[in-house]
């Protein structure tokens, strides 16, 4: 920026009525206020109460929730929220960035292929998952039809009916409705590595897959780390995949997080339990994100 | 950029390159085309299985092992949605509370992004980060308060208390688009008019919002998925004769003791219709905002 454009800008001729500009992010700010600021605190609050949905009155019951809680519900649902996490994380960063690498090739037709693989991330999340229980429904579903034409299988998998295969099939369909996304952003990241730096490196005799480490991935580090971060944490709080395909089950199996401080609040009705869960639920996923930014700033510096 | 200075050097070395880069290339290509078939093949089989169920009659959709290849084509689950006259009712929900959802996000996320994006005054980064940081919380544990505050004025089971949910879910997104839009709009253009004695008024509505007019229409169209989209606050906050389509399906289809699969398919793809429509229509500006990093839809 030049210098006159700082000198005219703290002159203030730019806009210079601060209370103006305050009071056109009130209406945005309000809504986020009531909608985010407000039931976050509440509901963080009502963890040291004993409080019912449909029952008026609370009474304060200081860190009872957390004791129950830690003795009970959160462990399985640590467990199973990790699992998932993880899993999706890492296949979606997997199949997102072979499909930006290999797009990035310069294939003929690229930007329409990249827009043809968006569709599953555009879709509404209750059609994904109704779409992925149809595949791996048990007696009619493509999938079972398939392993068995391929002999892979003798006889139809219950895949939604055991612990192990539903966490698979729940992990499977998010990672098919999150990679695309993955796809975009790294392409997008691909797309501003310098060719110069490639064709030196090529000129200077390095291979293909000394190129990627040497000149593509120290790019790419910043988007990478940013995607990672981010799809962890959506995943970390992820609802209406498990919830639609399994309801946590079969027998609490895929029950995360999510899941958990929903039926809690809203089928067994107990709001103090549910405030406690998600209370550490949240400090889990603080102490996930902080870890990870401190990791990669320090393998950055 | 100096562009003129390094042209010729830069072609030269392109020239060399180039030819190193065919000698090697062809394994890499064939490799890229692998990998395109086969992730593809995952990204889009399952899409054609939505498809070809939808359109297959009952019996062939029932066959095990299943028809890949459908062997006939019908209307008729099609014609079993417009039957069900409680889908036709989340339909009108969804249509409403999408269209009003859009319309209010946009107003308000284009005033905030205006606001971010050419004022200046203390505490506007935290503001920033604060709107930023908003999606970050679980929307399960806000739920249970929204629910009770709901509950309390009687607003359970209206338009409003969907409404303002989806569009509060909205703003991070649509605030950083148009602050991104605003800013790529030159300062000179508001000293202009300013000179002139227009009033801030005037060149907010008059100039700012005209010029910013493809930015408000894609803010608007991925406010318009996201309430489209929206499940657990539609579960949650709406009865029968308000909810949207996604819990809507959920409560006519899974529970049933034999699943309607290909009605539940032909459902879902009229569910999806519109957001793929306005997704076609966004995507050149939706990519551009994916990459500026801060969505989630």
């Amino acid at each position: 920026m030049s210098t006159v454009g700082r000198f005219r800008r703290e002159r203030g001729d730019r806009l210079s009525n601060g209370m103006v500009g305050f009071l056109l992010t009130v209406p945005a700010l309000l809504l986020l206020a009531g909608v985010v600021c407000y039931p976050l605190v509440s509901g963080l609050v009502t963890s040291l109460f004993k409080q019912s949905l449909v029952l008026p009155g609370r009474s304060f019951v200081g860190l009872a929730n957390f004791r129950s809680v830690l003795a009970g519900d959160f462990w399985p649902a640590l467990g199973h929220t990790l699992v998932f996490t993880v899993c999706t994380t890492a296949a979606s960063f997997a199949l997102g960035f072979g499909l930006a690498l290999a797009l990035n090739v310069g294939l003929r037709g690229r930007s329409v292929l990249r827009g043809l693989f968006l569709f599953p991330w555009v879709l509404p999340s209750v059609v994904v998952s109704f779409l992925w229980l149809w595949i791996f429904n048990a007696n009619y579903g493509v999938l079972n039809g398939l392993l068995m034409k391929l002999h892979l299988i003798g006889d139809p998998v219950a895949w939604l009916g055991q612990p192990g295969t539903a966490m698979l099939a729940v992990i499977v369909a998010k990672t098919w409705n999150s990679f695309p996304w993955m796809m975009v952003m790294l392409l997008a990241g691909l797309q501003t590595v310098p060719r110069d730096l490639h064709e030196v490196a090529a000129l200077d005799g390095a291979g293909a897959v000394r190129r990627f480490r040497a000149v593509t991935l120290p790019h790419l580090r910043p988007m990478i780390g940013m995607v990672l971060l981010l799809e962890m944490i959506w995943n970390f709080q992820h609802f209406d995949t498990i919830y639609v395909m399994t309801g946590g089950g079969p027998a609490g199996a895929t029950t995360t997080f999510a899941v958990s401080v929903y039926d809690t609040a809203f089928k067994g009705f107990d709001l103090g339990s549910a405030g406690a869960i998600g209370a550490l639920w949240m400090l889990i996923l603080s102490i996930l994100v902080v870890g990870y930014v401190w990791l990669s700033e320090r393998r950055s510096a | 950029m100096s562009a003129a200075t390094a042209t010729p050097r830069r072609t030269a070395t392109r020239r060399v390159a180039s030819a190193a880069a065919r000698r090697r290339g062809r394994g890499g290509r064939v490799g890229a085309v692998v990998a395109v078939v086969v992730i593809g093949c995952f990204g889009l089989l399952p899409v054609y299985w939505l498809l070809v169920t939808a359109f297959s009659p009952t019996g062939d959709v029932f066959a095990f092992p299943p028809h890949l290849v459908p062997r006939h084509l019908t209307l008729s689950h099609f014609d079993n949605l417009l039957h069900t006259p409680k889908l036709l009712r989340y339909l009108l929900n969804s249509v409403v509370v999408s269209l009003i959802t859009a319309a209010l996000s946009v107003i308000v996320s284009a005033y905030c992004g205006y606001s971010f994006a050419k004022f200046r005054y203390a505490g506007r980064r935290s503001l920033m980060y604060l709107v930023l940081a908003s999606q970050m919380f679980p929307q399960a544990l806000l739920l249970i308060t929204i629910y009770l505050v709901f509950s309390a004025t009687g607003l359970l089971n209206s338009y409003l208390a969907l409404v303002l949910s989806f569009t509060t879910f909205t703003l991070p997104l649509c605030i950083w688009m148009l602050k991104g839009f605003f800013d790529t709009i030159p300062d000179e253009l508001i000293e202009a008019a300013r000179m002139d004695g227009a009033p801030t008024r005037t060149i907010i509505h008059r100039i700012m919002m005209p010029i910013a007019a493809p930015g408000l229409i894609a803010a608007g169209l991925f406010a318009f998925i996201r309430g489209w989209n929206d499940f657990i606050f539609a579960l949650t906050l709406a009865g029968p004769d308000r909810q949207t389509l996604p819990p809507g399906l959920v409560n006519t289809y899974v529970g049933e003791f034999q699943t309607a699969w290909p009605d539940l398919m032909a459902a879902s793809l009229v569910t999806s219709l519109p957001v793929v429509i306005a997704f076609v229509v966004l995507q050149r500006h939706l990519v551009a905002g994916l990459a500026s990093g801060a969505v989630k839809g």
